[in-house]
């Protein structure tokens, strides 16, 4: 028997969740990047779900793009976290307000 | 492809003369802008146009073909010259050339960009000028504004970013305004344009054939109304009509003098013009039924603006402010629908080009060699520079109108133009005309005020300066501006009135026509 | 046509020749020798000599008209603005009193200027034959919106010749205002001007040839044969009736009208003989011309005639007074001619064409004369103009004294000085159609009268305190002789101002009728609806002006011409022996303080220049111009600068939502889209009508 997709949207609304608590109240940057590759894959388990629910591979094509996406998306990000810490001596992203006005 | 060569030379001039070595930019861009120059002259001897560019007239020099085609509009590059249009664009090319040699001698850092930019700015002129369709029309009218926003920028006076961020904006934020009342026209107009040449529109606007907008919530004749006045204020800013005229002063009195030139002999120009091809061409009864708020308009821009003459000290004010009042002038002809009248305002955008020209070079000359324009700083410069006194002296009596020079002719044509006519009811024109021609009072006692405090008396000059003669190629400009003026006041019908009456034929209905003949009137 | 018109086509040269000296001498003049005054007298000679074949043309029975050129024209124009000359007798004789006197100026000036070592004497030259070229053209001129142009042109000259010393304050601001002055009466005339085309499509005088001129449009309308645009729902009558008095603003201005005659004696500062030409013999006759000029068209209006009239006479009058108690000899004369100008609008608005022509051709060559009389003795007195400084010059320069004292007479209207004809002519005109049934030209005429007796006395006064009595300071004892360029116009003019009034001898007309009033012949004769006959006509239809001539009663009509001769001169000569009486003495007194403050009210010429500069300085500049200015910066430029500050602030607000932080940044987002879903949930009714 299959599992029926609500179970996965309920896995998915629960991943994304963490994830936006994660980016609400943490200040360290490495575990925002982690936090956002949270909400991409809870995204990622949405598509997967509903292709399989509606029998379309359309989803499950889009959720590797968004990995490749997520992977660029960390490189960059991690590309930035060394600069701000080669910058600030720390990777708390409420230091970093210089760019304001 | 004549009008498209004039512009690319520009543009192409610009380019080079932006890369140039510093040193040779000035004589390079003077003598790059003598090919605009000689290539307008040339068409101006072979213009053929008849009849008005938007009103089914045959353009002289017309080019036309499909640019961009998405969407419902044909966005068309269409351009083409008739009566109106043609004077101005020799009027640009003949100040451009005359700007950069009078740029000679204050201009003296950065040259290169300096005409490069006077370059661009003719090109973007001409492109006003020529072009018949909307969208070309207005990338040409948005792109004067670049140059002259870093002219004034970066070599102005003291205060010149306060004056170039106030122009920029003023003059921006018009622009939005206009455009937002023209396409409330092109969207009322619906399915019975295909394209946005501008004849197109005009025709189909007289033709009647304006819908409601917003799903009925405007109606045509709240629409035209509307359009009218947003039109009016987005083109009245650049003009300028009082109350949106306080950039002008600011922009005058910090822009270098050339540019000053440029800013006062074409720039405005361009708002006038637009008042005569969009409001006054595409909206004949709706301007007629505003007649007395325009007229009214126009009559307070000219005292006011000569009150404003009156009380300043700066000769550049002087001069700055009394454009206000010669433009003025030029509302009072458009409103008028006589051929006189609209005949007179197209014929006065070139005579006070010409003429607001000579006195911005003339009060630069001083300038340079006194490094000041209060009128009370100096006296008696007469015997020190006699030659700049005296081209002064004739920009100062050509400005008060003094017969046979070019501003007489294009007030004389104003006033008997507005006074005959019968947009208000009961001769309310020839009252206004009476109080308009007031000005030429005023005019006559702010300058002459001027000429006796700072050019005659016993000499006395309160700076560091030493006052000498100034350079031949400081002089030349003004001879020749002093020479096209006259030539014009005393030849206007083989000059230019010609064609321009001939352009502005269509836009004159019989019933004007005939009240013109003297057919019409009150009397029993 | 071909062979009448075959002098006539060197008919523009006439204009043309002084301005062709005007571009020599501001060109090539600081090469010439005698610096551009060659030119100039040389072309002010051909254009005396052209003007002179012009007038026997012209008697021989061929006045002329002619089309110079198309100033705006075509398919899109109403009408046509050209430019044309008419040369009938009026202009031609114009033209001859116009170019004589250039002529005489031009010589003078080499004694006045160049001997005297003035720099920038091609400017005064150029300048003059500029003006010399104006002037000739504005007679000529065959429409209004010309003769407007060349009026205007003058007014120019005019301010370039008063201030041509301009490195003194005094003449720069009497040049300025000189013009101002003549603008604002020309402010009416343009009003004036575009009236005239606005009404009758053309601005035509008149002349052979011609189909249309607005004098006989308008001549039509009024009697109801044609019909004209009139405006404000006016009668034809009453709308030419604004017209013509708009048209009078420009005469009133520049022939130094009451209220505009102020700027006159201040136009004194020019050279003495730029005065002479242009603030006495032509320019300032513009006006009055103007006014013969269309006469045709004044002649349908006896409202307009009777405010020409009464102007006139009280001109005459007010100017003559003021010229009692002036010390300076220019002074004297300038005041003088404001007066004698009000003496031809007298006899313009009173009916008397002809004798205003006369007045005006007899009054050029007098007044020109004192002028370059007055010049003479400037010259001789080391430019000190005041009166009680001179004394006694009459035996050191006698040509002078003779000269002078010629004008004098003529101008106090002594018989036989050709002054005496003419002022007795004007007096006697206005006399007749004053009682013929008009009271208003009846007191125009007794101020007339009454000025007659303080123009002998301030004339005579002026000739003692100059020539007679005893020398008052060394330089009158030695004056600087003058030579023959400043005797010989002196001399011809002399001689003219006495003999110049036989050309209209009416008084001997009226006894002996074979002496013929040349003037009123000549001026009867012009072209169809120009000439003298067909303004008497409409002067005394009782559809246009109505006037009728009286007589004194019990006098008949030569009983009236001879008490008003006689009366006007036993008034003059009481006014001289007054002035005889008073200053005959070799050291005469200053008797002017008795007048106690009528005095000072002469003396600051009854506060007309105070009131006058508060109107354009204290009012107009520093009240409303300052004022403007303020309200400008203030209101209108700040309402601009207070937009840009409303933005500047609320975006220095505005600015603080964006902390820099980015966690700040996400729960914005959060919480906008939260917000939005919840939004959407409501509408959307995704709640099952909880809120609904």
């Amino acid at each position: 028997m299959a599992v029926p997709v609500q179970y996965y949207l309920v896995l998915s609304a629960a991943v994304f969740c963490i994830g936006l608590f994660g980016i609400l109240t943490r200040r360290n940057a490495l575990m925002f990047l982690m936090s956002v590759e949270l909400m991409l894959n809870a995204a990622n388990i949405n598509f997967v779900a509903f292709s399989f629910q509606h029998g379309n591979l359309t989803g499950q094509v889009f959720s590797l793009f968004t990995m490749a996406l997520a992977a660029a998306e960390v490189a960059v990000g991690i590309g930035i976290i060394l600069v701000l810490y080669r910058n600030f001596a720390d990777v708390d992203v409420t230091k970093a307000t210089t760019l304001r006005w | 492809m004549m009008i498209e060569a004039l512009v690319g030379l520009c543009l192409v001039g610009a380019l080079v003369v932006f890369f140039a070595p510093d040193e040779y930019a000035g004589k390079l861009a003077f003598g790059w802008s003598l090919l605009p120059l000689a290539l307008s002259a040339l068409m101006y001897l072979n213009f053929d146009g008849r009849g008005n560019a938007l009103l089914g007239g045959s353009l002289a020099f017309e080019e036309q073909f499909t640019w961009i085609a998405l969407g419902p509009y044909e966005l068309t590059w269409f351009m083409g010259l008739d009566g109106i249009s043609m004077p101005l664009v020799v009027l640009s090319t003949l100040l451009t050339t005359l700007a950069i040699l009078s740029a000679w001698t204050p201009i003296d850092e950065r040259r290169n960009q300096f005409y490069g930019l006077v370059l661009f700015l003719e090109g973007s002129l001409i492109g006003v000028f020529g072009a018949l369709d909307f969208f070309v029309w207005f990338v040409f009218w948005e792109a004067v504004l670049i140059p002259m926003y870093f002219l004034v920028g970066i070599w102005g006076g003291a205060r010149r970013k306060y004056a170039a961020i106030k122009f920029f904006v003023y003059t921006n934020i018009a622009s939005l305004v206009l455009f937002i009342g023209f396409f409330g026209l092109v969207f009322g107009l619906g399915d019975s344009i295909s394209s946005l040449a501008l004849p197109e529109i005009a025709t189909a606007l007289r033709a009647g054939e304006l819908g409601p907008l917003a799903g009925g919530l405007i109606v045509p004749e709240q629409l035209r109304l509307l359009a009218f006045v947003a039109m009016f204020i987005g083109f009245g800013v650049k003009v300028p009509i009082v109350p949106f005229h306080t950039w002008l002063p600011d922009a005058h009195v910090e822009a270098p003098t050339p540019i000053s030139v440029l800013l006062a002999g074409v720039l405005l120009k361009m708002g006038t013009y637009a008042l005569l091809r969009f409001n006054f061409t595409m909206l004949p009864e709706t301007a007629r039924s505003l007649a007395v708020p325009i007229a009214a308009v126009a009559v307070i821009s000219v005292i006011y603006g000569a009150l404003l003459a009156l009380g300043q000290s700066d000769l550049k004010r002087i001069v700055a402010y009394s454009s206000v009042s010669s433009m003025g002038y030029v509302i009072l002809g458009l409103v008028a629908y006589t051929s006189y009248g609209i005949g007179g305002a197209t014929f006065q955008m070139v005579s006070h080009g010409l003429i607001s020209g000579l006195m911005f070079a003339c009060v630069g000359v001083i300038y340079n060699v006194t490094h000041t324009r209060e009128v009370g700083d100096m006296a008696g410069l007469a015997d020190e520079m006699p030659l700049t006194v005296g081209a002064l002296v004739a920009g100062a009596f050509a400005y008060a109108g003094l017969p046979l020079m070019a501003g007489f002719a294009a007030e004389f044509f104003i006033f008997v133009g507005a006074f005959q006519s019968t947009v208000i009811a009961g001769n309310g024109m020839a009252v206004m005309t009476a109080l308009a021609m007031f000005g030429i009072v005023i005019v006559a006692g702010y300058l002459l005020w001027a000429m006796q405090r700072s050019l005659f008396g016993p000499f006395r000059f309160d700076g560091d300066y030493e006052v000498t003669r100034a350079a031949r190629h400081d002089i030349a400009p003004l001879v020749v501006l002093i020479v096209v003026i006259i030539a014009l006041g005393t030849f206007p019908n083989d000059t230019f009135f010609r064609m321009i009456t001939d352009a502005v034929g269509p836009l004159v209905d019989g019933a004007t026509a005939e009240a013109a003949l003297g057919t019409g009137g009150g009397s029993p | 046509m071909a062979a009448e018109s075959g002098v006539f086509t060197f008919a523009p040269a006439i204009a043309v020749l002084p301005f062709v000296s005007f571009l020599v001498a501001l060109f090539a003049g600081k090469y010439m020798p005698k610096k551009g005054a060659v030119a100039g007298i040389a072309a002010t000679a051909g254009s005396l000599l052209l003007s002179l074949v012009m007038l026997a043309q012209v008697a021989s029975g061929h006045a002329h008209h002619m089309e110079l050129y198309t100033w705006v024209g075509g398919e899109g124009v109403p009408f046509e603005l050209t430019f044309g000359i008419l040369l009938d007798q009026l202009s031609t004789l114009m033209l001859v009193i116009v170019s004589t006197i250039a002529f005489l100026v031009h010589v003078f000036s080499l004694g006045y200027m160049n001997d005297e070592g003035e720099t920038g004497l091609p400017r005064y030259y150029a300048e003059l034959g500029l003006f010399s070229a104006s002037m000739l053209a504005f007679v000529f001129s065959d429409n209004v919106l010309m003769a407007f142009m060349f009026f205007e042109l003058v007014g120019l000259c005019s301010y370039l010749l008063i201030g041509f010393w301009f490195r003194r304050p005094g003449p720069a601001s009497a040049a300025k205002k000189a013009f101002l002055v003549t603008r604002f009466g020309d402010y009416f005339f343009l009003i004036g001007v575009v009236g005239i085309f606005a009404t009758f499509g053309t601005g035509t005088f008149g002349g052979p040839g011609v189909e249309e001129s607005f004098p006989e449009l308008a001549e039509a309308a009024i009697a109801g044969g044609a019909s004209v645009n009139t405006f404000f729902g006016l009668s034809p009558r009453a709308w030419f009736g604004v017209l013509g008095l708009l048209v009078l603003g420009g005469v009133m201005g520049k022939s130094a009208q009451f209220p505009f005659h102020t700027w006159l004696p201040d136009a004194m500062e020019g050279p003495t003989p730029v005065s002479a030409l242009i603030h006495a013999a032509t320019m300032v006759a513009a006006g009055v011309y103007l006014v013969a000029r269309m006469y045709g068209f004044y002649a349908l209006l006896p409202t307009v005639l009777a405010v020409i009239a009464f102007v006139g006479g009280f001109t005459a009058l007010f100017a003559a007074t003021m010229g009692v108690v002036k010390d300076e000899i220019k002074q004297v004369l300038a005041y003088s001619t404001i007066s004698q100008y009000g003496y031809i609008m007298l006899a313009l608005g009173g009916g008397g064409y002809v004798a205003g022509v006369f007045h005006l051709t007899t009054h050029a060559v007098f007044k020109a004369l004192l002028f370059l009389g007055a010049g003479s003795v400037i010259i001789a007195m080391h430019h000190n103009e005041n009166m009680w400084d001179m004394g006694g010059l009459k035996d050191r320069m006698p040509v002078t004294y003779y000269a002078f004292l010629s004008g004098s007479l003529a101008l106090a209207g002594i018989v036989p000085f050709s002054g005496f004809w003419s002022k007795d002519e004007v007096l006697y005109e206005t006399l007749v159609h004053g009682l013929g049934g008009s009271p208003l030209l009846l007191a125009a005429y007794a101020m007339g009268l009454l000025a007659v007796f303080f123009t002998g006395f301030y004339t005579f006064r002026m000739v003692l305190l100059t020539f007679h009595g005893e020398p008052r300071t060394d330089l009158a004892e030695d004056p600087e002789p003058v030579r023959w360029n400043v005797k010989i116009p002196l001399a011809i003019l002399g001689v003219l101002a006495a003999v110049i009034g036989v050309i209209n001898l009416v008084p001997v007309h009226a006894l002996e009728s074979s002496v013929p009033e040349f003037l009123h012949d000549w001026l009867y004769h012009g072209p169809e609806g120009l000439n003298g006959e067909h303004y008497h006509e409409l002067i005394t239809s009782p559809e246009f002006a109505g006037y009728s001539a009286g007589a004194i009663p019990g006098l008949g009509e030569l009983g009236t011409l001879f008490a008003s001769a006689g009366l006007s001169l036993a008034v003059a000569l009481a006014g001289s022996a007054v002035a005889l009486a008073l200053y005959r003495a070799p050291a005469p007194e200053e008797h002017t303080a008795k007048l106690g403050s009528l005095k000072t009210l002469l003396y600051e010429n009854y506060y007309q220049d105070e009131y006058q500069v508060w109107l354009a300085q204290d009012l107009t500049e520093e009240t409303v111009a300052k004022n403007a200015k303020r309200f400008d910066d203030g209101v209108v430029d700040g309402f601009v600068d207070r937009v840009s500050d409303v933005s500047l602030v609320s975006g220095h607000f505005l600015r603080r939502v964006q902390t820099g932080i980015v966690s700040n940044y996400a729960a914005l987002i959060t919480l906008g889209l939260v917000v939005l879903l919840v939004a959407f949930g409501i509408v959307g009714g995704w709640f099952g009508g909880v809120f609904a």
